[in-house]
């Protein structure tokens, strides 16, 4: 964390507090800070940045900060957090609005693979409106290399054909594309979002 | 009696064997799947941490078809697709704007009024019925129950038949057919989901959590519901044993195959051959094979 809390600002704080509560539908101001999500999340010892400090951060108005920590990027949408928490704030639900904050405002994601896989994700069902593993890998990896150049890729494919050759050795690998005959409804909701979110992007 | 299906992608490719193992097992307790025509993909992990209108909108569509097949029932498998499609349920039943607004793209429109089950709340239904059809006991048979997280926790307040702490679903149904499931401290642990593929470092870890504790109480394998969490377990359990030095190996069944064995019906039909983890050897060994 950097020092930031030391030039705390009404302004842009509450700027970022209402667009944080607003999209992940959190009551961030409700959190009293009892560590209950804290003590129950899986990758929290590895992070530093605990579902706490995070609402705290964000309370306190250090946008980078909060877009830019292992939290964000590391969660694992467990939910046990929010299931925990007695005011039950989803601090997933805050990970995802942070996710997607980051995205908007073009910032380099601090792991660039989780940001990839996720973006080739929604990219594979648009496209068929069901997610097919070889497409969808093969998405993967041009976003991987768009977002981290081909060291990133050669890494990647090294440890994904692994397995990929134990799933074809197990019958587990699926070569017929699956689709959604009705993709123009598919299409339609997509723009719909699009329409949603505004000329932001 | 007929129930609606939706398998999702998983049950359609790499989990193809929990999807022959569903049907089959649940038509011989009186349950034909219906699966619904047309579905698409829930959005699964991914979609919440990119779009919040189609985390709700993809699984919408699915819902306008299966509301429209009039049944009154609909079994998802998949904790993923299950979660994804409940929590949609639930928000649009709370948003008739958002609803209005979904459904004025949808040919199907979404009424809300199918029941939306998983898999052990299904099984749980017929316990006598599959207790009648266990013509093999699984004596012999330790396993740990693996819940993982997203059957029984969600973003948001949703109403579930099972303890959400500690549930007992599947440990009941096992009992029913001779099995002795030990009580262990990660049942609702996650395996890491997709960061086995993008985050690799963190999933072997909570992984190598999980199969410790297994090891430590003494289980004979793994029993769990989601093609996601078997995945995990069963394709990465090797690199994880390297990594953290373990030296047991343990099976990772779905709680169908298990039921499927109990009923006599054949391997192949199952399609155990096709773990990666050896599924076949402890069977062999207790003499369910
Ligand atoms: S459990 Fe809830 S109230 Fe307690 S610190 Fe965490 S977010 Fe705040
Ligand atoms: S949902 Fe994310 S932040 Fe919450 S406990 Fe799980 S990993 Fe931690």
């Amino acid at each position: 964390m950097s020092t930031s809390t030391l030039k705390y600002s009404a302004e842009t704080s509450n700027a970022l507090l209402k667009e944080v509560m607003d999209r992940s539908g959190q009551n961030l101001m409700s959190c009293y800070q009892c560590r209950r999500c804290a003590s129950g999340c899986p990758v929290g010892e590895e992070t530093g940045v605990t579902p706490d400090r995070l609402v705290r951060m964000i309370l306190l108005g250090e946008k980078e900060d909060a877009l830019n920590n292992l939290l964000v990027w590391k969660c694992v949408a467990c939910y046990t957090c929010g299931t925990r928490c007695p005011n039950n704030i989803h601090t997933s639900r805050i990970n995802e609005t942070l996710k997607q904050m980051s995205k908007e405002a073009h910032a380099k994601p601090l792991l660039l693979k989780v940001a990839a896989f996720h973006s080739a994700f929604m990219k594979s069902i648009s496209h068929f409106g069901r997610s097919n593993e070889l497409e969808f890998m093969g998405l993967y990896q041009m976003e991987n290399v768009k977002k981290g150049g081909l060291s990133a890729l050669i890494a990647d494919i090294k440890s994904l054909s692994k397995l990929g050759i134990a799933m074809l050795r197990k019958k587990r690998m699926h070569f017929k594309l699956d689709k959604t005959k009705g993709r123009s409804e598919i299409t339609a909701l997509y723009n719909r979002s699009a329409k949603r979110q505004g000329p932001k992007e | 009696m007929e129930i609606g299906y939706y398998p999702g992608c998983s049950l359609h490719a790499s989990s193809k064997l929990y999807d022959v193992q569903t049907k089959d097992v649940l038509s011989r307790i009186g349950i034909e799947l219906s699966e619904i025509e047309d579905w698409n993909c829930c959005g699964a992990t991914s979609v919440g941490k990119q779009d919040d209108f189609l985390a709700i909108a993809l699984p919408a569509r699915n819902l306008g078809i299966a509301d429209a097949t009039g049944l009154s029932e609909i079994l998802i498998p998949c904790s993923s697709c299950y979660s994804r499609t409940l929590v949609s349920q639930k928000t649009l039943e709370g948003n008739p704007e958002l609803k209005a607004e979904i459904n004025a793209e949808l040919a199907k429109k979404v009424e809300g009024k199918i029941k939306i089950s998983n898999i052990l709340e299904v099984l749980q239904s017929k316990t006598a019925e599959i207790k009648e059809k266990a013509v093999k006991k699984l004596t012999g048979l330790k396993p740990v129950c693996y819940y993982g997280c997203l059957l029984s926790r969600f973003p948001s307040d949703m109403p579930v038949s099972d303890s959400v702490e500690n549930p007992v679903a599947m440990e009941g149904l096992l009992k029913s057919i001779g099995a002795a499931p030990l009580d262990w401290g990660y049942k609702t642990d996650c395996c890491g989901a997709s960061a086995s593929v993008n985050d690799a470092d963190t999933a072997l870890r909570l992984m190598s959590k999980i199969f410790k504790d297994a090891i430590a109480r003494d289980a004979n394998c793994f029993v769990t519901t989601c093609p996601m969490c078997q995945l995990n377990l069963d394709a990465y359990q090797d690199e994880v044993s390297k990594k953290y030095g373990i030296t047991k190996k343990l099976p990772v069944y779905f709680i169908t195959e298990l039921i499927g064995v109990s009923m006599g019906i054949s391997f192949d039909q199952l399609q155990i051959d096709r773990h990666f983890t050896d599924a076949m050897g402890l069977l062999k060994e207790l003499k369910l094979l």
